[in-house]
């Protein structure tokens, strides 16, 4: 294989790799605050994706009102989860929690089919223009959006954790929640936080991908699932890590695609997600894990 | 008292069998049969489901794959090698059980969310399977002209013999399961789910107990599965979707835990809805294909409801009812003695 070509594999592995990312982050995200598994994660990247197109079509705004509208949309419907459907059941245990966001993956699916169609529908590019060339391969202007937004959601969060006290808060609560709310800090506000936070950046990575692959009711599940196989593969509850693990599923998903088949590309990464569960549940960067009690 | 309650309990399932088995007697509405043969496939698999989940406490995802997996072992090697109808069963309850054990072996050891993600992982990978595994499956085309089941030369060819077949089985898989959770391992379970700590403590070892569940609930699916097949004759990808896995979970949720009635309960109810006109003849058809186009909402919202406002769900109302009729009867003799029987009803 050509070094342009394997350079191209590369480039479009670290444009799906940052999307893996950042939904990654979404499921890191609750997971500190909360201790549970997010289900509906990948809805939330849906529903970025398919309110922005349907804003754009319906209200005929310009495109980065329509896709803060999704994004925005989606970050309520967030909130409104935890809020409705999780909070009140905050004691009930994991198992009830986990089978909730089952249920509300089940129901906003539903009714996203319902309420936005079940079309495969795309936005248009943000910037549109040729593909940028380098070294022979070509780099869609779309992706350094993707690039550009996932650099940004690290940044930020990198700012949030480390030098606000909100961020503190959120370290605190993921230690334990109950020394948390000793110290005064308000523990609900922080999950209801964390999930409207990852709604938010599951939405912007359905919005930023929605141009260069389609986007429809039913693409959550598998995108959820990637998005916690990059998050264990770098270890669960490290947002660093959830990046880093992102962009090596998608490097990997990439490079077998070139080397191994196109067609097995889902299956690669989900057989991925299950060897890393079951060899090395930590992840590879993390510290072997202790449960809760 | 106990004995007469369980006495009662024991008349109560033998009658509801017999009416089950009856019933193709008193109609010959084929619709009607064939949507309540689907809820015999369906009464099978949540019968494994609540062993799982009711019992063992485990959250599965990949049921619907389990099904599939029987679908088109038994599908692909009646219809493609000429096996007997027998030999494609077997080897449907075997690849889906061998599946099951692969899957839990080494994610039964881990915490509860990891287990449910594993399985949706697992459902995945086999609906790209089932769609590109093209020569065995027919992709989305799917696996047409599947034989109709027959055994020792007796062909299931009509509605009622399907009836018969579906639902025998899942008396035979109710009783089968009802006498495990009495069993020993069936109390083990019902330990790990109060604690598994606790459990540890009593010398029971969680991950065989579990293991030993999920290989059983996915054997059972595959079973459905199988049956299935040549009940409909025809499989495609989409049956086998993770929408139906949810599906199946929010009948469980619904049923209630440490319960068998409950679930199946459920199960016809959540079955029924998108065929509701079999059961009320007079129903317009723009309701039904309401209810048809909405289930997977009603299913969402049947899960959050229940966990949310009921989390005993339907056996754990009942227990809830009984309980009160046991306080308000409290003044006269046996009263205390209705109340203990509640742990072994249902």
């Amino acid at each position: 294989m050509h070094a342009a070509e394997l350079l191209q594999f590369a480039i479009a592995g670290l444009k799906n790799g940052s999307i893996y990312a950042l939904v990654a982050l979404g499921f890191t995200i609750v997971y500190a605050a909360t201790g549970i598994i997010n289900f509906a994660q990948g809805e939330f990247y849906m529903l970025g994706g398919m309110v922005s197109v349907f804003v754009l079509s319906a209200l005929r705004v310009p495109l980065p009102l329509a896709v803060a509208g999704g994004v925005a949309a989606t970050v309520v419907v967030g909130a409104l989860v935890e809020r409705l459907a999780l909070r009140p059941r905050r004691d009930a245990g994991q198992l009830a929690l986990i089978i909730i966001t089952i249920g509300v993956s089940l129901l906003l699916r539903s009714l996203a089919r319902h309420g936005l169609g079940s079309n495969e529908l795309a936005l248009p590019v943000f910037t549109p223009g040729p593909s940028i060339s380098l070294w022979g391969a070509a780099i869609e202007r779309q992706a350094l959006w993707v690039w550009g937004i996932t650099a940004m959601a690290v940044v930020g969060l990198w700012l949030l954790y480390e030098k606000t006290s909100f961020g503190r808060a959120m370290k605190a609560c993921s230690i334990s929640h109950d020394a948390a709310r000793l110290m005064g800090i308000d523990t609900a506000k922080v999950v209801a936080l964390a999930f409207a936070l990852a709604a938010g950046l599951g939405a912007i990575a359905g919005a930023a991908v929605a141009p260069l692959t389609q986007t429809a009711f039913d693409v959550g599940a598998r995108m959820g699932l990637k998005g916690f196989a990059a998050a264990i593969l770098g270890g669960l509850g490290d947002f660093r890590a959830a990046v880093a693990g992102g962009l090596a599923l998608g490097l990997v998903e990439s490079l077998s695609v070139a080397y191994i088949s196109s067609t097995y590309k889902d299956a690669i990464a989900l057989v991925l997600l299950l060897l890393v569960l079951f060899v090395r549940p930590q992840g590879l960067f993390g510290r072997s894990a202790r449960e809760k009690v | 008292m106990r004995d007469r309650s369980r006495q009662i309990a024991w008349v109560l399932v033998v009658l509801t069998a017999v009416a089950v088995l009856a019933l193709p007697l008193l109609t010959s509405d084929r619709y009607l049969l064939k949507v309540l043969t689907y809820v015999g496939l369906n009464a099978i698999i949540v019968t494994g489901l609540a062993l799982l989940f009711g019992y063992a406490g485990q959250i599965s995802l990949g049921h619907a794959a389990f099904f599939g997996i029987g679908a088109y072992a038994s599908g692909y090697v009646t219809t493609r090698l000429g096996w007997p109808f027998l030999a494609g069963l077997l080897l449907a309850v075997t690849m889906s059980a061998a599946g099951g054990l692969l899957l839990a072996l080494p994610s039964l050891r881990l915490k509860g969310h990891y287990l449910a993600m594993a399985t949706l992982g697992f459902s995945e990978i086999a609906s790209i399977l089932f769609v590109e595994a093209k020569p065995i499956t027919g992709g989305n085309d799917g696996l047409s002209g599947i034989p109709y089941a027959s055994v020792a030369g007796f062909r299931f060819a009509t509605p009622a013999a399907n009836y018969w077949l579906v639902w025998g089985v899942a008396i035979a898989a109710v009783i089968a399961v009802s006498g495990v959770v009495r069993s020993r391992p069936g109390r083990a379970m019902a330990a790990l789910h109060g604690s598994e700590l606790g459990a540890s403590a009593c010398g029971i070892d969680p991950a065989r107990v579990k293991t030993a569940a999920f290989v059983v609930s996915a054997g059972l699916a595959g079973l459905a599965g199988c049956l299935y097949a040549h009940v409909l004759g025809f499989v495609s990808p989409s049956t086998f979707a993770l929408d139906t896995s949810i599906i199946l979970v929010a009948m469980v949720v619904l049923g209630g835990s440490r319960s068998l009635a409950g679930p199946l309960a459920a199960a016809a109810v959540l079955t029924l809805i998108p065929f509701a006109d079999s059961i009320l003849p007079g129903l317009p058809a723009s309701a039904v294909a309401f209810l048809q186009d909405w289930k997977g909402d009603i299913s969402g919202v049947v899960i959050i409801a229940v966990m949310l406002f009921a989390p005993g769900g339907i056996a754990g109302a009942v227990r809830a009812a009984r309980r009160r009729a046991g306080a308000i009867g409290g003044r006269g003799p046996g009263a205390s003695q209705r109340t203990a029987d509640e742990g072994s009803a249902t």
